[in-house]
């Protein structure tokens, strides 16, 4: 009665539906106690909704199984076999290489259940986790028509749970790296485990949610990344400007030898909108912009940094107030209604907001280098857009570079901004006045 | 109960204004549009004679159709114009003009819009290229310039747009600038979209002037010149290859030192935006009775063709598509002729009331009329519209300007709605006052009121009603709509308050239910008038009076639902946010249909 019990709850429990071993408190029906006809099912005892979490640990328990001795040579690890059959190229060819060297060695795909796993675990060095196409080949090392029940009682038990454990695994990984699964992979798993199968399901689960959350986020980052420092920084500029008027502009294209750590010419690329150009045109030349940065910008898994020109918050007795708007402004309607009744209550969807008022950011760049005479480059070019820029006295307060850490630090204290570097310079030092502390940078125009 | 909403006249003399239900019969609320507007028998007749040699001349010498292609009106065209003295229609007599009134500047209107690029390069001269001297000029500007531009051998051309600045008056960038012995200005800048811009001799330019204020301050402000293309400086950009109104001259004028003497300044320095937008505000009037000239032609073209045109045995007039397009056209045709003429005959009446708002109400429908109908017109004749030889295409693409210029529809709309809500504010102003308690009882006693479902007398009809019992039931129309649009404009600005004027589709919504009950208004009264004279086919203006009303009365009881804060044919916030989507991505937004995922 005990096995009947079981079973049926085997069946619950892999259906992903946990009516039934609810309603048993404190009795798990996963204690191996007792022999059983099941015994040989409940040996993998695990449900099949795995999360990625328990990948790495899941494949530690995987007995590292020795390949068979079917080849001639010695035996040998997988490990071994794979950077073997992989010819030292960690590529997207090495690894296909590695996998057909497999799927072909032995017609009776001894071992395959582990190869997969140890694949799955290689594939980020060799950088296919995002290659739907891999995923396939590795699916298709899976002997077919071999796992698929045949019957009602197959289908209702685990049939070959080791296997179907390791397919929703592939599509786990696939899943964690956003890769979205196929018409190809259905028809690989329908053929390796039939369609009333776990891999079948996770599949059909990922194929409802994936394309729902494919096309989320409204800002978009490309995959691939691009490569070029400069299309990259493009990205990167635009995402942070949010303004699509504004205009990226590349101050200095890298030189072709800038390759190395330390490049003598690094690329300069800036970002302005037509806003920030008026608002630099109408700053106070008696008040200093500052450079500021080097902050950071993940783009996926890539780090750039930026700077920013910026000026102080003006004290609000020298804010200029918009141009307001005299009934002497519009030709065709006056723009005001004479009336002393404000907007009832019931219709204001302004909500009470304490804004952090902020001072003006007047451009952006990304560089090569962080350092102030790069930095000084950039503030030369942008004075050919923005003469006004010409008068002002521009600060540099460059921090080092360094992770997200290093920016609230930075953020935090005003006050550490002048134990770092904090310096005054102009690009063109010659044209120094010396009675001014500031200085004052001429036009480069 | 206070309606608020239309005012009619300048003196707090309201159509729709204050007027309270018990009042009503005691306040003779349609006092100016009723009777509808009339010229004596003398003047009628001056008119006819006036009118005989005018529509004689552009039935048989202009040829709309060489001048649309070449892009020029002929030298002997303009010069017949300048015989026929209608470069000065608007010029009191005492300086060489006509001296017309409004009514009769109206009705020659008519005629001129048979050619468009003609009767814009005549209201581009009169309407507001000298309006300014008229309105605002001394005695001795109006002596020296008014009788050579009455008789045409001066044109006359109106400097207002520039590249920057459109309706921002802020933004104009042409400046004058006063000389040292204060003698002359210095005038540097440039205009855009010049009508008469090269032919003109004489221009009324605005430009930014430095002023002291009454605190001392400098301050930049608007001023008014006339300006002699001899005054030196004055260049013309190439004339502008346009989609209508060809034959008209448009192009680009540029000032650079041209020294313009002080005696030229047009009434008080600084003085140049009253100026501007009491010359745009008067020159509107006269479009509704252009496009009404128009339309009549088009009709007449359209009937003959449907009727002859036989497909099926059956001739075009008697399929039923065919004959809606017509009545359509009568229908519209004849509200904007009553609308034009109510409006200039209340600008003739004595004390020179302003009229700006029942102007721009006609300008924006007879607009929008003509853009409709010669579009329905062009579709009666088919594919034959189409056609260059036929002149459907060349009429469908003058009208299109009609919806631009002069103010574009959309700012006129915000006029109409900001004058009236002006009113109607002010009315609420002085409802205020009485304590919160008192006016929270009369809003729930009106509302109880109102779900009685009571009728709304406004003292049109009746025994002493002013409208034509044959046109009753359409008055009551007008009356209910007013009633309930005076509630609607009330809550309106309870909820809003000044703020109003950044719910622009609301504002929207307000002038459309403006310009309809004005128009419906016109036509009771003018409809009334004409049955009770007898005038030839009364019966049919009564229909078309009848058909607009109720069809009207429907427009407006749906504008009226969609004023309304809760109502399900209110769109307003997603109306917004569907546009907001689009302009954030400064694209059309939606995935291709053909697109998919996987």
């Amino acid at each position: 009665m005990n096995c009947v019990w079981r079973a049926i709850l085997a069946w619950d429990h892999s259906m992903g539906r946990h009516f039934l071993s609810r309603a048993v408190p404190g009795h798990s029906p996963w204690q191996p106690e007792g022999s059983c006809l099941l015994q040989g099912l409940s040996q993998f005892p695990r449900g099949f909704c795995s999360s990625a979490a328990r990948l790495a640990s899941d494949s530690k328990q995987v007995p590292m199984v020795k390949p068979s001795a079917v080849s001639t040579k010695a035996l040998e690890p997988y490990e071994d076999f794979f950077e073997q059959a992989s010819g030292g190229q960690r590529d997207k060819t090495g690894f296909s290489r590695a996998v057909k060297a497999f799927a072909q060695r032995d017609m009776r795909k001894r071992g395959h259940v582990d190869f997969i796993y140890l694949a799955l675990r290689k594939m980020p060095e060799y950088g296919v986790q995002h290659d739907l196409a891999v995923y396939n080949l590795l699916l298709d090392i899976f002997p077919k028509e071999v796992f698929v029940p045949r019957n009602m009682l197959q289908q209702i038990f685990n049939h070959y749970p080791r296997q179907q454990e390791c397919g929703v695994k592939v599509l786990d990984q696939m899943e964690n790296y956003g890769v979205m699964p196929n018409k190809e992979t259905e028809f690989l798993l329908l053929q390796i485990f039939g369609r009333k199968s776990h891999p079948m399901l996770k599949y059909l689960r990922l194929m409802y949610w994936f394309p729902r959350f494919k096309n989320i986020n409204p800002f978009p980052v490309p995959r691939p990344l691009p490569k070029d420092p400069i299309d990259l920084a493009r990205h990167g500029l635009e995402r942070i400007a949010a303004d699509l008027s504004a205009r990226v502009t590349v101050y200095q294209m890298p030189g072709p030898e800038d390759l190395g750590a330390n490049p003598s010419q690094p690329h300069i690329v800036g970002i302005q909108s037509p806003d920030q150009q008026a608002a630099l045109a109408q700053h106070n030349p008696a008040r200093p912009v500052f450079v500021e940065g080097p902050f950071p910008l993940w783009l996926r898994d890539q780090c750039l940094y930026y700077h920013v020109l910026r000026a102080d918050l003006l004290p609000p007795e020298e804010r200029q107030e918009d141009k307001e708007m005299g009934p002497e402004r519009n030709f065709y309607y006056p723009m005001q209604l004479d009336l002393d009744l404000d907007r009832g209550p019931w219709d204001d969807y302004e909500f009470d907001v304490d804004e952090v008022e902020e001072g003006p950011v007047f451009a952006m760049c990304m560089a090569g280098a962080h350092d102030q005479a790069t930095l000084a480059k950039w503030i030369q070019g942008l004075q050919i857009t923005n003469p006004a820029l010409a008068h002002i006295p521009v600060v540099f307060r460059l921090g080092a570079v360094g992770g997200e850490l290093q920016l609230s630090e930075h953020q935090e204290g005003q006050g550490q901004h002048n134990q770092e570097r904090e310096e005054q310079v102009s690009p063109k030092e010659d044209e120094e006045e010396p009675s001014q502390a500031q200085i004052r940078h001429q036009g480069q125009s | 109960f206070i309606c608020c909403g239309l005012r009619i006249t300048p003196v707090n003399y309201s159509l729709f204004g204050t007027l309270s239900i018990k009042l009503s019969k005691d306040i003779k609320i349609f006092k100016d549009v009723f009777p509808y507007p009339e010229v004596t028998l003398d003047e009628l007749n001056d008119m006819k004679q006036f009118v005989i040699p005018v529509e004689k001349f552009f039935n048989e010498e202009v040829d709309s159709q060489k001048i649309d292609h070449d892009g020029v009106i002929p030298q002997e065209t303009l010069d017949r114009l300048k015989q026929l003295g209608l470069f000065g229609m608007l010029i009191p007599e005492e300086y060489g003009g006509l001296g017309l009134s409004h009514v009769m500047y109206a009705r020659l209107g008519e005629i001129c819009s048979q050619d468009g690029a003609i009767a814009v390069t005549l209201a581009a001269h009169q309407a507001i290229g000298l309006k300014s001297i008229l309105l605002a000029g001394t005695e001795e500007q109006k002596a020296k310039y008014l009788p050579k531009l009455a008789t045409g051998e001066y044109i006359a051309a109106f400097c207002l747009t520039e590249a920057t600045s459109g309706s921002d008056a802020a933004s104009i960038q042409t400046r004058a600038t006063l000389s040292e012995d204060k003698k002359y200005y210095t005038l540097n800048g440039s205009k855009i979209w010049i009508t008469n811009g090269s032919l003109a001799s004489i221009f009324t330019v605005f430009a930014k002037t430095e002023i002291i204020d009454s605190d001392g301050f400098k301050k930049d402000k608007i001023t008014a010149f006339i300006v002699e293309r001899n005054f030196g400086g004055i260049t013309n950009g190439k004339p502008e290859n346009k989609l209508g109104i060809r034959g008209s001259d448009t192009c680009e004028v540029h000032f650079e030192n041209t020294k313009v003497p002080v005696e030229n300044v047009i009434g008080e320095v600084g003085g140049g935006f009253k100026i501007a937008m009491n010359v745009l505000n008067s020159g509107r009037f006269s479009m509704g009775s252009l496009v009404a000239g128009m339309m009549k032609k088009l009709i007449g073209k359209t009937a003959e063709y449907a009727c002859t045109r036989k497909q099926f045995n059956r001739p075009l007039s008697e399929f039923g598509l065919i004959q809606e397009k017509f009545a359509l056209l009568a229908r519209k045709t004849y509200v904007m002729e009553s609308m034009a003429y109510l409006t200039a005959g209340m600008m003739d009446s004595p004390g020179f009331p302003d009229c700006s708002m029942e102007a721009a109400m006609v300008k924006v429908f007879s607009s929008e009329a003509a853009w409709t109908c010669v579009s329905e017109a062009l579709q009666i004749v088919g594919g034959l519209g189409y056609m260059k030889d036929y002149p459907y295409e060349r009429y469908l693409r003058d009208s299109r300007i009609l919806l631009i210029f002069e103010g574009t529809n959309e700012i006129l709309r915000m006029y109409i709605a900001m004058t009236g809500l002006q009113y109607a504010g002010q009315v609420l102003r002085k409802k205020i006052r009485y304590g919160n308690l008192r006016v929270a009882m009369e809003h729930v006693s009106a509302i109880l009121g109102d779900s009685l479902n009571r009728k709304v007398s406004l003292g049109l009809t009746g025994r002493d009603g002013v409208v034509h019992p044959s046109v009753e039931e359409s008055a009551n129309r007008l009356e209910e709509n007013v009633y309930y649009f005076g509630r609607t404009v009330e809550v309106l600005l309870r909820r809003f308050g000044k703020t109003i004027v950044e719910e622009q589709l609301a504002m929207k919504r307000m002038a459309d239910i403006l310009i309809n009950l004005y128009a419906m208004t016109a036509v009771l009264s003018r409809s009334s008038r004409s049955v009770r004279l007898g005038l030839h086919n009364h019966d049919h203006e009564v229909l078309l009076t009848n058909i607009f009303c109720t069809e009207a009365y429907f427009k407006n009881l749906y504008n009226l639902s969609q004023l309304e804060k809760y109502s399900s044919e209110n769109l307003d916030e997603h109306i917004k946010k569907a546009a907001q989507l689009v302009l954030g991505n400064r694209s059309y937004t939606c995935a291709h249909p053909l697109e998919r995922i996987f």
